[in-house]
């Protein structure tokens, strides 16, 4: 077999059994525990990239294992598959790592680690899904994941909040199966490689689209995540916002990016729900004073400028979106780390509570900034670069209305990450007692996300000749 | 009577009879004989069925329809589980003891009798003395309730017996003999059914009631509520699945509803499934007992595989009996758990329980994972049958019964997230504090039971390949 095979392989099977093997890991002690579960996430990202070299190189990976009637579970690596893993991978990693300070203190650790890594693995099986029933297969795997995860905590409020979200998410991938049956039906097929260029109905694309909105938050199913983000740990809030949102956006990509044909009145459907869930979110961002509360809408409006490139229809907006799925991963987990440093040293959640606390916290404080900037788009950070380019895509597409709603959530955007970060850290202090920097591996971990979003607008050559490379070998129908 | 499996059928029989004599001076020699008689016979099962070589030949060499064959091992295996269970679940000083394995053996005997059968007359025979067994071990603890729950038991399900029998006349009536092949040949002819569909309709109307589908559901929750705690384990699990929908599937393959000449029959079957997923999952949603919970869930499950039953596809009885065996690997281990936790914190009054996960760790895991299962979450067991059930409604044409069908997975789903919520995750009440875990022996089967259903969902191919060969003996 040859070496990137055994890499595919293990890159989904070690995260998704070493899950079970945590909490006998937890029976020698707590290290070995920790250390395992960072072993396994820092595994299954090196083994995720390794496969870039691969498919750099015009090659793909396939590895099959025979089902009947066609629920054959294929791996399946190619460009776009391996830059979602890539990313998600090292963003998770980045979590395991903040966790271990982060979360020492609380019940049910082992749980949690355990939890962590089924859901990356279960994230990794979903992206190099090549079968529509394994996608949905792991799909409701980081649905269980997540379950357990937001319900960590288990006041009645939580667990009701952990129970609100996968009834959410768990409909939306009914919504979504009852699509792919369409799909089986009408095409006789689920193996997404043989579906490639073909047309897919429109109740086939709308049911699918349900599940896909529903686990990216976007309206009308977006009231999970602000919910799930004020459930308790902000790392949990963390690994919803920066990684299973975008597992709705990845399965858009993959789906009706490189694999269908969609129609075009349902790529508008999308831009004009898109748009929608931009301005609400934006919106609600804007007058919430719950500092999670605001970064989870604030995601809910990012995801939004995704579809908007995916769904543009041109290369560039896709290449764009591409570019949006690193930068926002790489910036929001920043955020949201930051956000996890402030409540954990200030003891409260309401940013009119906060104010000040730059002189405390100058490290957390610079990262925040500079996490905050690149949501922004504000050059020289890497989300400029990809806000740009789905922004000239859409305008390509013409659709003025559309443009508009999201030049208004753009602004929007920006003004409500200055609030936040006029209300957190300048001003005068509003009496929380003596606050004062995260421990050195949270402070390191988001310094470094925040320089990687730097460094990201640097180097922004590497990233966009990849994701043209892939927007030009498997892109379909698009301009 | 399938002859092969007759041993099956005849040595729990001879156990259950030298058991009250056996244990005379010595109360544990009961438990042992009851749990080696079923030990030995499911090894031997799985020797029959599970050799590599048999199944590397796609499961050829399986003597008879292989249906039976299943469900035997269906029988055994929950048989086992609920006697070895009872074995420490069981005060020491009970008095019924030898009389309480006597009387699962029996109920044994009489399912695989059931199962094997080939004409209604034995089949009438078995179910009777099923339905007896049935209401002397609902009694066993001699409570007040679970004599109430076996009168209900017993009432609902006489007239049910006494369908079936008039059904059987009209049938032996018409046809002039009362073997399986006979009604087989029968329906595949041209000649014009006449009272035979009437009389098939009786009977299945008979097997409705006690496989307790609504609106023939009353029943159902007092009795396994009422029960003694690891016998509605049993009855859950196994039995009324056995003496109800068994018959039901059975009952439709014969009918051969995939071809359309019992049609009406077919449509009705449906409607009910559909009918008893719909109400079984939303009474099952404001239930404040856990074991009132389960049993509207039994009723809502049991719906998917009436459903499928009347669909009468080969792919929709593959699905319903998949989701057969599924049914009784998941009931089992739910009510065992509720067994376990009336036990240990002395209540299964959902609102007197939380906070459960903490003191009772593997009962709250195994019961998480069974949940799963039931509410059709990939990869486990539950998840393929449900999704073989349902592309088999879409491919027959039916996509507003496969799209219900599917959405109420969500139902099923939230009401487990209630009992979730009230019982393992959430507070810590006052009888989850002074709770222990029960003893490995208790958690044996459970666990066993468990690892069986994430088993069956990751080795899904093999057993399509089991159910594909059924449904190709018993359909064509």
């Amino acid at each position: 077999m040859d070496l990137s095979i055994k890499m595919l392989i293990t890159a989904v099977a070690v995260p998704v059994f070493g899950a079970f093997l945590i909490p006998f890991a937890a029976r020698i002690s707590t290290a070995a525990r920790n250390a395992f579960a960072v072993l396994l996430g820092l595994f299954t990202f090196v083994a995720a990239a390794s496969l870039a070299s691969t498919v750099l190189g015009g090659q793909t990976a396939d590895f099959t294992l025979n089902f009947p009637r066609g629920f054959d579970l294929i791996l399946h690596a190619d460009l776009l598959s391996v830059f979602m893993a890539s990313v998600s991978a090292f963003v998770s990693a980045v979590i395991l790592i903040y966790s271990l300070d982060y979360i020492s203190h609380y019940d049910n650790q082992t749980e949690y680690y355990a939890m962590v890594v089924l859901f990356l693995g279960s994230m990794m099986g979903l992206v190099f899904s090549a079968n529509l029933l394994w996608m949905y297969v792991f799909w409701e795997m980081t649905g269980f994941a997540s379950w357990r995860l937001v319900g960590f905590f288990r006041s009645d409020r939580d667990v009701a909040k952990a129970n609100k979200t996968i009834l959410v998410t768990v409909f939306g991938a009914l919504c979504m199966l009852l699509g792919i049956i369409m799909v089986y039906f009408d095409h006789g097929t689920l193996d997404l490689r043989m579906l490639h260029g073909q047309a897919i109905s429109y109740a086939a694309a709308a049911f699918i689209l349900a599940g896909i909105l529903s686990k990216s938050a976007t309206l009308p199913f977006s009231t999970w995540l602000p919910d799930a983000g004020v459930a308790p740990s902000t790392v949990t809030s963390l690994l919803h916002a920066a990684v299973l949102v975008k597992i709705g956006v990845y399965a858009y990509a993959r789906i009706f990016g490189v694999t269908f044909a969609a129609p075009d009145a349902f790529s508008n459907t999308v831009l004009y729900l898109a748009g929608a869930s931009a301005l609400v979110s934006a919106g609600a961002a804007l007058i919430d004073t719950d500092i999670k509360r605001i970064i989870a809408y604030s995601t809910v409006s990012q995801i939004a400028f995704i579809f908007l490139g995916l769904a543009s229809g041109n290369k560039t907006a896709f290449v764009g979106a591409l570019l949006y799925i690193l930068m926002h991963s790489v910036a929001k987990g920043g955020l949201f780390l930051c956000a996890g440093i402030i409540e954990q040293n200030t003891h409260t959640k309401d940013i009119n509570k906060m104010g000040g606390l730059f002189a405390s916290m100058p490290v957390t404080g610079t990262a925040f900034a500079l996490c905050s900037l690149s949501v922004m788009g504000i050059p020289p950070f890497g989300g400029f670069f990809s806000k740009f380019l789905v922004f000239s895509g859409a305008a390509q597409n013409g659709n003025l209305a559309v443009l508009l709603m999201f030049l208004a959530g753009a602004v929007m955007t920006l003004l409500y990450l200055v609030r936040l970060f006029y209300k957190i850290f300048l001003g005068e202090p509003a009496g929380h007692g003596s606050p004062k920097e995260g421990s050195v591996t949270m402070v390191a971990s988001v310094m470094a996300l925040a320089l990687i979003g730097l460094a990201l607008g640097a180097l922004i050559y590497y990233p966009s000749a990849y994701a043209e490379l892939l927007t030009n070998t498997l892109g379909v129908n698009l301009q | 009577m399938d002859k092969g499996l007759l041993a099956y059928l005849l040595i729990p029989l001879l156990s259950a009879v030298i058991i009250p004599f056996a244990a005379r001076s010595r109360a544990r020699l009961a438990d042992i004989l009851a749990n080696v008689t079923l030990l030995a016979g499911l090894l031997n099962l799985a020797w029959l069925a599970l050799r590599p070589s048999v199944i590397a030949g796609g499961f050829a060499d399986i003597p008879g329809d292989g249906f039976s064959l299943l469900l035997v091992g269906a029988v055994y295996l929950v048989g086992l589980c609920v006697t070895f269970f009872s074995a420490w679940f069981m005060e020491d000083g009970q008095a019924n003891r030898p009389a309480y394995y006597s009387l699962i053996l029996a109920s044994v005997s009489a399912m695989t009798g059931v199962v094997t059968t080939t004409d209604f007359f034995t089949l009438y025979v078995f179910i009777e003395v099923l339905a007896v067994t049935s209401f002397a071990l609902i009694t066993t603890d001699e409570s007040t309730k679970g004599i109430e729950g076996a009168l209900k038991y017993f009432f609902l399900t006489f007239p049910a017996s006494a369908l079936i029998i008039v059904g059987i006349s009209i049938l032996m009536l018409s046809l002039g003999s009362l073997s399986f092949e006979t009604l087989r040949i029968f329906m595949a002819s041209d000649v014009p059914p006449g009272p035979v569909t009437f009389a098939a309709a009786l009977i299945m109307l008979g097997f409705l009631i006690k496989s307790g589908v609504v609106p023939f559901h009353a029943w159902t929750p007092d009795a396994y509520q009422g029960a003694y705690a690891p016998v509605s384990a049993h009855l859950a699990g196994i039995v009324t699945k056995i003496s109800g929908v068994y018959a039901v599937v059975k009952l439709a393959t014969l009918l051969r509803f995939f071809d359309g000449r019992a049609a009406a029959l077919s449509e009705m079957l449906m409607f009910l499934g559909l009918l008893s997923i719909a109400v079984g999952a939303l009474a099952a949603l404001r239930q404040k007992d856990f074991k009132r919970m389960l049993a509207f869930s039994s009723i809502s499950q049991v719906g998917y595989i009436v459903l499928a039953a009347g669909l009468g596809t080969p792919l929709a009885i593959m699905g319903a009996i998949f989701h057969l065996v599924n049914h009784a690997t998941f009931k089992t281990v739910l009510f065992l758990n509720s067994a376990s936790l009336e036990k240990s914190a002395g209540t299964t009054d959902m609102e007197k329980l939380g906070g459960m996960e903490h003191s009772m760790p593997w009962t709250s895991w195994t019961s998480v994972i069974a949940l799963l299962s039931t509410a059709g979450v990939p990869p486990l067991s539950g998840f393929w049958s449900k999704l073989l059930i349902i592309l088999a409604l879409w491919e027959a044409g039916l996509r507003g019964y496969a799209a219900l069908a599917l959405l109420f997975s969500l139902v099923t789903l939230a009401y487990f997230m209630v009992m979730q919520r009230k019982v393992f995750f959430g507070k810590k009440t006052q009888a989850a504090e002074s709770a222990p875990e029960v003893g490995a022996p208790l958690l044996a089967p459970v666990v066993l039971m468990s690892a069986l259903i994430v088993a069956l969902g990751l080795l899904f191919p093999y057993f399509y390949a089991y159910a594909k060969m059924v449904a190709e003996r018993i359909l064509l």
